[in-house]
Parts: structure tokens; C-alpha cells; sequence
């Protein structure tokens, strides 16, 4: 069974799986690099430059795209392949249809930034793609199903491991949530422009429950199915609870789709399907927590490895940022939080708190681990892991601090009344209290960018260092055969 | 799947590796998770009970509306109208029997009867005003007229400052927020020659007692009256008409020419000059139907009286 990495190269499709890393990459350094402009446009707004293209408006789904569909999107086609094919023991079904979802992803981003750039959206938040893209990314994505369907099938072991449950219910869920929410009738044929099928309080409800299962699926079970492998292939130990894994898979599938709503609590929606999506996401959080309890038990009984192994701290922060956020998420669904929490930075340092602490975090480590894999060697610097380690969990403390104080502060301002029972704060005092947490904020992102940055000149070095060692024994091999 | 037991004090594997070496021990669901997650359930159960909840078709409301859990308010004829719980009524009530509503409403009935000097002289009442129109102001007014009302030059007049263009009593306040105003001069670019706009900015500035070209001056002064057709806005002794919202010239306050930050005699009279002949068209929009009377009362006061510059 266990089969040298040369054989490993040869037996499965892993130059699907390094096209994928490398433009994860590259969509995150450029997403995140737009994340710390628009973070710094917040506190100075002169960078604007009066140029329409590089405003908030315009570039914030520029930044949240690159990073969740380009970053986090191309890290799981990266990562799904490798697990597919080396927990079932077979090669990738149909090389072909794998090469067509990379093109097809990759073009779809392109072409979103650019229409972005150029003030061409759907105006839906996580889902701006204008119609034309989405066809793109429907028939990509029902390729992916149909080569990871497919690669199941032909396994040759007995059972699915769990990883492959949850990038299963990732695929499916993210098809149903993007056919859904994105149905919609185009103006003309050779208009970028479409309408809603659904309306009004519909549609935001729909909006809400594809962009919250966006988050539930995409951004959490995927990235669980990632954990499942790379944790205990990185940690050598066995994970700790099979039946635990089962439990929490079926509960967070099935809690996830109701919750969407606590995104609009005190609006115009029946108050009923507010206290659905609240309760909802109460239940929720046990679920959302067997995954970390099963991440970090499995860690423990290795826990010496964190002294010497930067991977493992990847995914040990990754995994309490997980705990962290998945506990954050219910207390801020609850009306009563919720009424101080909405419209409010609080929400972005949540979702960043998720995205930075876990989803960025858990594929740094697991990329760290694969890509020496990919190309049969070891990586350039480990002491280089360690200051990336080390820059990206500075910057997210900054980050959520920061937030944490813009949030609850602002949320406070806007509700405190004077002696009289009048409003004791505009709305322009409660901006202006906003600068500094903005600047700490666009610092905190700095400094997770120069990490990610460190990153890639590693796996870079990496990648070289393995294509010489390849040529000289090339070179060698044609010496001796001269 | 050929499960293996668990036997005290040793977990075993389920028995499967993947990829060489993945392997799953079987431990059962830790205690504590299982029964934190029946209490959430619990907690889901009570919230149901309590809040309105699952959308059923026996009750009458078509969803379950919550047991024990009502709102008591006044609609629009004073009738007392109890309600399941539901967000519009929770604001209802929160603004008819709530602390900081109640405390609100005292103030603003005591306000709204008296006259504007009734305010002014009463510490508390006037107190209350600023307060509440503090808000009104820097939501309603300062993207234009700024934070402290300083304006911008050339575009939104100064409020803190003893210039009214419109007239600084309360009831002239009162007329420009309520209706707005245009204030609007014609450019004389082509009406008048260099040499007399060149004139005519020296004499402008006599007025308020610069230092200038005494005979320019007097020429300016012809221009001003005669050709230039300047008194029949600004006035003969040239300190304007509130009626119009011509600027008084003599009293060194500008808003439209940026006099006071130019460097010497030169950049002011250009100042002028640039006036002159484009002349001035700006707008307030009309504030009534935005904001309640009583609102605009409030905000009267604050602009007379705080902001500075009440006559």
C-alpha cells in the first residue's frame, strides 16, 4: 500500500492538482492585496483617486471573489483532486473534463474581475457574477461533479473515506445554492443585464440563504473535508472519532440550509422565519464543533509535533479560529445580539475570523504539505513557514480586534441616548470613531498579506529547487546511458 | 461494515486505512458535546414556544405566534391593540412606552408650546434642543454646511458666523430651512470691461476697508451704482437685501469670494473678479416634508442660537 511518491506520480492525476495550487496562489496573494487596498480606502479615502474602477464599490466583490471563488475555490479543486485520488486509490476520472473545470474556473474569475472593474454586476452579494459567467460556472461545475462522482465509483477501496463526504455535499450544495439564486432572465441577449426571477422579500431571503450556505458550504464543509485528510496524514495518527465525524457531517448538512435568514433579522421578513433562523443556527454550533473536536483530539497525543512541524500549527490555529467563529456565528445570530451586531464591522471581523483564522489558514498548511508531495521533494524553507506562520495569526488578531472595537463600538454609539432620550450620537460621529480600528485593521491585513506573499516565494523556490534536482538526474541518467 | 468493539480503556480503529496510513479510531461522541447539543435543542424548543415559530396551517395567523408572549400598543385611534409578538409592534410599543421615548416626548411637548425666547431663556429646554438638534444637524445639514457649520468657501455659507444672507432671526431660519432657497447673481463678464471690473473689485473692497487705489476706487464706485447695476441687489450703502440673499459687502465676511485666504491685493481683487463675472448660482434644497415642524423648529434654534451668530 504504501507506494513510493514516484509511483504516486505516475499512478494519479497530480498535474491537475499543481495547476490548481499554483493559481490559488496567485488569485490569493492579488484577492488578499485587494482586501488591504479597500481596508486602507476605509481609512483614507483619497485613494480612491476619483477613478470609478478602484472605488470600495467596485473592487470589495473584486477582493471577495478572488479570494473565496479564486483562493479558496481553486484550493479545493487542488486539494479535492489529491484526496479523491489517493483516498481511493485511483486516478482521476477523465483527465480532459478535469482540464476543462481548471479553464473553465479560471476563466469564469477573470472574467468576473474584469466585469467588476468595469461596474458590471448582479448587485448580489458573493453571486455579483452577471448571467453569462454563471452559465460559465454551472457547466464547470457539473463537470466536477460528474469527475468526482465518477473517480468514486471506480475506487478501489471499500469505503468512501469522510473527506470525500464533504466535498460530495460541498459540490452538490454549492450547484443547488448558485442554480437557485442566480435564476434569473437577461434583458436581451447581449445584455449583461438580468432580472431576478424571485422578488422582493423572496429574494433577499433566497440571496441569503445561497450567500450563508455559501459560507456553510463552501467556506466550511469543503474546507472540513480538507481538514480530514491533512490533519491526520500530517499528524501520523488516526482520527478520533469515526462516529463522531458521521454525526457531525449529517447535523451540519442539515442544520446549515435553514440559517441564511439571521443575515436579515429586523427587515421586512415575517418575523417567524427570523426565529427558524436564529434557533437554527443555535443548533448548529455542536455540530460545527464536532469537526474541530475531531480535528484537534486527533492532533492530540502528537502534540510534541508542534515544536518542530509549522505545518501542524497551520492547522491547529486553523482549527481554533474554526471553534472560535463557529461560536461567534450563533451568539450573533440571536435577535436580541443580532440588533446590536448588524450593519456593523463586527460582521466583517466574523466572516474574516472564518476566513482568514480557518479557511486560509487550514489551505496554507494543507498546500504546505501537498505541493513537496506534487513535485516528489521536500520544501525550500521551513523557517520561512514559521515567519508566514507567525505574520499571518499577528495579522488576524489584529484584524478581529480591530473589528471587534469598530463593531461593537459603532453597534454601542448608535444606540446611546443622552440625558434628554434623544440619539446622543450621529451617524457621522459613530464613522469617524471608526478610523483608527480601520487602520489597525488594514495593518492586521498587511501583515497576512506579506505572509501569504512569503508563501508563495517558498513554494516557488520549492517548485525550482524540484525541477533542477529533475534535470540533474536527467542529466545523470543520459550521462550513464551515453 | 466490520466494526471491532470497543473495549474499556482501549479504542480500536474501525479497521480501514486510506492512503497508506489514514486509519479512524472509533470513540464514542464525546459526553459533553452530546448533551450540549440536546441543550441547544432544548433552547431551540423554548424559543419556539415563545417567539413566533413554525409555519403551520392550523392557527389562524397561518405560523405558530408564541405562547404568553404579547405586545400591548396604541394604534393610530388610541385604542390599546394587544398582539402576538412581532417586531413592527415591538417598535410600536418601544416608542410609545419606552424610558428614553417617554423622557424624548416630555421635553418635545414642552418645547413644541413654547416660543423661541421661551427656549433660549430655559437652561433645560434649550439643553434638550441642542441635543436633539444636534443629531438633526449632522445627519440633515453638515454633509453640506459641515460639522461646526463652518460651510465651505464658495459653495455652502458659513452658519457660524454673524453674516445672514437671508436674515438671522428665528423666523427667517425658520424660512430657509423650511422652503430652501436659490441664491442666485448674474455674471457680468461680458456686460462690463476689464477696466471697470478692475474698478469695481477695488471699490468692493474699500467696503470693508481695504487699503486700495483711491481713484479706482471712485470709479468702482460709478460702476457700482450706474453701469453695473450692483445697488439694485446689494443696496445703495451696499450691505445687501435679506429678502434676496444679496451679501452685505461691508461687513469682511465672505462666502462666495474667497477673500480672506489670498495672499495680497492682487489675489483678492481676482477673487472678486471671478465673482463678478460668473456670478453665483447655488441651492438649499426645502427641508418641510423631510423633516417635521417640529424638527425645524428645533433645528431653528440650534442654528440662531449654538451654531452662533443670532441676531
Amino acid at each position: 500500500m504504501a507506494e513510493t511518491s514516484t509511483q504516486a506520480a505516475a499512478q494519479y492525476n497530480y498535474d491537475i492538482v499543481r495547476k490548481f495550487t499554483i493559481m490559488a496562489m496567485v488569485w490569493g496573494v492579488l484577492g488578499m492585496s485587494v482586501g488591504v487596498y479597500i481596508a486602507s480606502e476605509l481609512a483614507w479615502p483619497f485613494l480612491n483617486f476619483d477613478i470609478p474602477g478602484l472605488t470600495f464599490g467596485r473592487l470589495r466583490p473584486v477582493h471577495t471573489t478572488l479570494v473565496i471563488f479564486g483562493f479558496g475555490g481553486s484550493a479545493l479543486f487542488a486539494t479535492s483532486y489529491y484526496i479523491v485520488q489517493r483516498t481511493c486509490q485511483v486516478r482521476l476520472y477523465s483527465g480532459a473534463m478535469a482540464n476543462f473545470t481548471f479553464w473553465g474556473w479560471q476563466t469564469a474569475i477573470t472574467l468576473a474581475i474584469i466585469s467588476y472593474f468595469f461596474g458590471y454586476t448582479q448587485g448580489r452579494e458573493y453571486a455579483e457574477m452577471t448571467w453569462p459567467i454563471d452559465l460559465l460556472i454551472t457547466v464547470t461545475w457539473v463537470a466536477y461533479l460528474v469527475i468526482y462522482v465518477q473517480t468514486l465509483r471506480r475506487r478501489s477501496q471499500p469505503h468512501i473515506y469522510v473527506a470525500n463526504w464533504f466535498f460530495i455535499s460541498f459540490i452538490l450544495a454549492t450547484a443547488l445554492l448558485h442554480i437557485f439564486n442566480n435564476w434569473a432572465m437577461p434583458v436581451n441577449l447581449f445584455s449583461l443585464t438580468s432580472y431576478s426571477y424571485h422578488a422582493g422579500v423572496q429574494d433577499a431571503m433566497i440571496q441569503w440563504w445561497y450567500g450563508h450556505n455559501a459560507v456553510g458550504f463552501f467556506l466550511t464543509a469543503a474546507f472540513l473535508g480538507m481538514m480530514y485528510y491533512f490533519v491526520p496524514k500530517q499528524a501520523g495518527r488516526p482520527v478520533y472519532s469515526y462516529r463522531l465525524s458521521i454525526v457531525h457531517f449529517w447535523a451540519l448538512s442539515f442544520m446549515y440550509m435553514w440559517v441564511g435568514t439571521h443575515h436579515l433579522h429586523w427587515t421586512a421578513i415575517p418575523d417567524w422565519t427570523s426565529t427558524l433562523a436564529a434557533t437554527f443556527s443555535i443548533m448548529l454550533l455542536m455540530p460545527s464543533w464536532g469537526g474541530m473536536i475531531n480535528g484537534i483530539m486527533t492532533l492530540s497525543g502528537a502534540w510534541d509535533k508542534l515544536r518542530t512541524d509549522p505545518i501542524m500549527l497551520f492547522m491547529i490555529t486553523a482549527l481554533s479560529f474554526y471553534g472560535m467563529s463557529t461560536f461567534e456565528g450563533p451568539l450573533m445570530s440571536l435577535k436580541s445580539v443580532n440588533a446590536l451586531s448588524h450593519y456593523t464591522d463586527w460582521t466583517i471581523g466574523h466572516v474574516h475570523s472564518g476566513a482568514l483564522g480557518w479557511v486560509a489558514m487550514i489551505s496554507f498548511g494543507s498546500i504546505y504539505h501537498m505541493l513537496p508531495r506534487l513535485y516528489d521533494t521536500k520544501l525550500f524553507s521551513l523557517k520561512l513557514v514559521y515567519v508566514h506562520f507567525w505574520l499571518a495569526t499577528i495579522g488576524i488578531v489584529l484584524y478581529i480586534s480591530a473589528l471587534w472595537v469598530a463593531g461593537i463600538g459603532q453597534g454601542l454609539m448608535l444606540r446611546a441616548f443622552d440625558d434628554y432620550g434623544n440619539l446622543a450620537y450621529t451617524f457621522i460621529e459613530s464613522v469617524s470613531f471608526l478610523y483608527l480600528p480601520y487602520v489597525v485593521r488594514a495593518i492586521g491585513g498587511l501583515f497576512f498579506v506579506i505572509g501569504a506573499i512569503i508563501m508563495a516565494y517558498n513554494l516557488y523556490m520549492t517548485v525550482r529547487q524540484a525541477k533542477r534536482d529533475q534535470a540533474e538526474i536527467d542529466a545523470k541518467l543520459a550521462a550513464k546511458m551515453a | 461494515m466490520s466494526e471491532q468493539k470497543n473495549t474499556e480503556g482501549s479504542v480500536q480503529t474501525t479497521g480501514h486505512a486510506w492512503d497508506g496510513d489514514i486509519q479512524e479510531f472509533n470513540n464514542p461522541l464525546p459526553r459533553w458535546w452530546i448533551w450540549a447539543f440536546y441543550a441547544s435543542v432544548l433552547f431551540a424548543i423554548g424559543y419556539w414556544i415563545i417567539y413566533p415559530s413554525w409555519p403551520v396551517g392550523f392557527t389562524d395567523k397561518g405560523y405558530l405566534t408564541g405562547v404568553g408572549n404579547t405586545i400591548t400598543f396604541k394604534n393610530d385611534k388610541g385604542e390599546d391593540v394587544t398582539t402576538h409578538w412581532n417586531t413592527r409592534a415591538l417598535l410600536l410599543e418601544d416608542m410609545q412606552t419606552g424610558p428614553e421615548a417617554m423622557k424624548q416626548k416630555e421635553y418635545l411637548a414642552k418645547v413644541t408650546k413654547a416660543s423661541y425666547s421661551q427656549i433660549v431663556a430655559d437652561d433645560d429646554m434649550l439643553g434638550f434642543t441642542n441635543a436633539y438638534a444636534k443629531g438633526l444637524f449632522g445627519d440633515n445639514c453638515a454633509a453640506c454646511h459641515q460639522a461646526g457649520g463652518a460651510g465651505v468657501m464658495g459653495k455652502y455659507p458659513n452658519l457660524a458666523d454673524d453674516g445672514w444672507l437671508y436674515g438671522g432671526s428665528y423666523t427667517q431660519i425658520e424660512q430657509t430651512i423650511k422652503n430652501g432657497r436659490k441664491g442666485s447673481m448674474p455674471g457680468f463678464e461680458d456686460r462690463l470691461s476689464e477696466k471697470q471690473k478692475d474698478d469695481l473689485s477695488e471699490y468692493v473692497l474699500s467696503l470693508s476697508g481695504h487699503e486700495v487705489d483711491r481713484n479706482k476706487a471712485a470709479r468702482g464706485a460709478k460702476v457700482f451704482s450706474g453701469e453695473g447695476t450692483c445697488i439694485a441687489c446689494h443696496g445703495a450703502n451696499a450691505k445687501g437685501n435679506t429678502a434676496l440673499g444679496a451679501a452685505n459687502l461691508t461687513d469682511r465676511i465672505w462666502s462666495i469670494a474667497d477673500v480672506p485666504s489670498a495672499a495680497d491685493m492682487e489675489g483678492k481683487k481676482a477673487a472678486i473678479k471671478q465673482v463678478i463675472n460668473k456670478g453665483i448660482s447655488r441651492h438649499m434644497p426645502a427641508w418641510a416634508g423631510r423633516l417635521s415642524d417640529d424638527e425645524i423648529k428645533l433645528l431653528t434654534v440650534y442654528v440662531h442660537s449654538t451654531l452662533g451668530g443670532g441676531q
